[in-house]
């Protein structure tokens, strides 16, 4: 009785503690936040103020009515977030249920190779792909950042996506294959609905590595109307220099999306990272 | 019957060759570019010359006597084994506390992994705020608390810029460890602590003798992913700091790409993204040994 006691008390420190941690470890996010609400002045108030004193929202309404048009470089963002995603994942689908479900020559070489694709380093291949693209004509169009944020999107998919195939008892596909499918209408007749969630992980996985990208579409594009938000906020702040609150405004609405995404697919991009990452 | 058996089989490389066709154009064959460009004199004065001229290790031999390299290696080790000393030990601690079975555990660790999702660029740009002398809030609490007098410039001052950064990345990195951890941690069956407390162990003595032992493959591959993420860092950078003041906060993949795109000398910028791709892949062929011990492919 007295160790249920006890153990009832844990719990509720245990619970207070864990609201702490979350607090200070989150507090960056809120202060984004925050800080897009207020006035110039405001923000560089001695002391801060922890929450705007009235909401002010033009740092937001600038976004869309200013000299950079916000709206433009959301769609930027989705056009070239949803292409990439999209060539990831049927090309990843495929290779996935290629790789795990096959036993060819070569296949631990290509594994292996996917692997080895994800851990290099995005300069690497920057500078050929930027002779590449201006040669093919790619410069300052959505084409350069798709293909080359879906170079990252591929080979973190198909060892995920593998895995998850794996998982899937085989007796599955060889009914299928003895009821007079082939292997190309069981992979897509049986094996795809039961993969969906596992399709689901790669399909955020890819659109988030896309939407996070940076240094390509900021090295293969140099027109701002082309520009994607992330590769947007920087150039922003060259031309806005440290007026915060529009940074942060923009910032917010750079975030928003992400964090959407993530309340409504939390189980399985919690999933994903940890079948994903630790047997790779 | 065997040769069917075999002609079902290879049907499997069919599945996989768009994917490898795409890479090969654009990861593979931009490698290999990448390391015939570091043995020629590309920049942007021979950029359309229609032959370039082959320099051999000349590149690479300027940049072993640059000091910048020097230095920028030295800075990228520094910031990486910082980062993953200090976002391994808060991450592996946390992972313990929210293994636990209490009530808000799941959600809090969940809510935790924005930080992790968020983009790099946006991170960068909130950080560079809270560490701005003018109204970063890290300054005016240090003031606020009378620990400071003067405001201090984080991100100006050389030493105090790498650990902005580092800072950073540790908050970045934490839920990532974090996660990993508990998911080795979930695959400790409880019983193996039962009895080890029944055989007198202490908290500590379980820690050492049943925790790190059972956990050491998820240990292993946080530490050598987090090192391999953590050493080709470009975006943080690039978004706080651009490698100043004076390099200080230089790191190889900002390096190259000042090299390559400021300085329009793309030889010697693909020169120092192939130091950077050699030390990764040393790296790399460690974690794949690793792996490959546990689970047979």
């Amino acid at each position: 009785m007295k160790s249920r006691k006890q153990s009832q008390h844990a719990m509720v420190y245990q619970n207070v503690f864990s609201l702490i941690i979350a607090i200070v470890f989150l507090f960056p996010l809120f202060w984004l936040l925050s800080s897009s609400f207020k006035m110039e002045a405001e923000i560089f108030k001695s002391p801060p103020t922890l929450l705007p004193s009235h909401l002010y929202l033009a740092p937001y309404v600038d976004q869309f009515t200013g000299q950079y048009n916000m709206l433009r470089s959301f769609l930027n963002s989705c056009v070239i977030s949803l292409f990439a995603m999209l060539i990831s994942l049927i090309l990843s689908v495929m290779a996935a249920y290629g790789l795990a479900r096959f036993n060819f020559r070569g296949r631990k070489v290509l594994i292996l190779s996917f692997l080895i694709t994800q851990m290099l380093p995005a300069t690497l291949i920057l500078t050929p792909l930027f002779i590449i693209f201006n040669k093919m004509q790619f410069f300052n169009t959505y084409c350069g950042p798709i293909i080359a944020d879906a170079t990252l999107g591929i080979p973190f998919s198909v060892l995920m996506l593998r895995t998850y195939f794996l998982s899937i008892p085989k007796e599955l596909d060889d009914s299928a294959r003895v009821d007079g499918c082939n292997a190309f209408s069981a992979f897509w007749k049986i094996m795809l609905p039961i993969a969906r969630p596992g399709v689901i992980v790669i399909a955020i996985f890819s659109f988030l590595f896309a939407w996070g990208d940076l240094i390509y579409a900021n090295t293969f594009m140099n027109q701002p109307n082309l520009m994607p938000m992330t590769a947007g906020i920087y150039n922003f702040i060259g031309q806005y220099g440290v007026s915060w609150n529009r940074v942060m405004a923009f910032g917010a609405l750079t975030v928003f999306p992400v964090v959407m995404i993530f309340i409504f697919m939390q189980k399985y991009i919690i999933s994903g990272l940890t079948s994903g990452a630790v047997k790779g | 019957m065997k040769y069917t058996i075999q002609k079902g089989q290879s049907i499997g490389f069919l599945f996989v060759l768009p994917a490898l066709l795409f890479m090969m154009v654009f990861i593979g064959y931009p490698i290999i570019y990448n390391l015939i460009l570091s043995f020629q004199d590309v920049s942007v004065m021979t950029f359309n010359n229609p032959v370039k001229e082959w320099t051999s290790f000349r590149n690479y031999i300027q940049l072993m006597a640059d000091p910048v390299l020097r230095t920028t290696v030295i800075n990228t080790l520094y910031y990486t084994v910082a980062c993953i000393a200090f976002q391994f030990t808060i991450g592996f601690a946390l992972a313990i506390f929210f293994n636990k079975s209490f009530r808000l555990a799941k959600s809090i660790r969940g809510l935790m992994m924005v930080a992790w999702l968020m983009p790099v660029t946006i991170t960068g740009l909130i950080f560079k705020f809270i560490f701005s002398t003018n109204g970063g809030i890290i300054n005016e609490f240090l003031i606020g608390t009378h620990l400071l007098h003067q405001p201090i410039e984080w991100l100006l001052q050389p030493v105090t810029a790498l650990w902005a950064l580092i800072i950073t990345n540790i908050w970045i990195g934490i839920p990532f460890n974090m996660i990993l951890l508990i998911t080795g941690l979930s695959t400790i069956p409880r019983d193996v602590y039962e009895s080890a407390s029944i055989d007198g162990a202490d908290r500590r003595q379980q820690f050492i003798h049943i925790t790190v032992p059972l956990l050491k493959p998820a240990i292993q591959s946080v530490l050598i992913l987090g090192f391999i993420y953590t050493f080709k860092v470009f975006d943080l950078v690039y978004v706080m700091t651009k490698g100043g003041p004076v390099n200080a906060t230089e790191v190889l993949s900002t390096f190259s790409y000042r090299l390559s795109f400021t300085e329009f000398s793309f030889s010697k910028g693909a020169a120092v993204a192939n130091i950077l791709f050699v030390i990764l892949f040393i790296v790399s062929l460690g974690y794949l040994r690793s792996i490959n011990k546990e689970e047979t492919m």
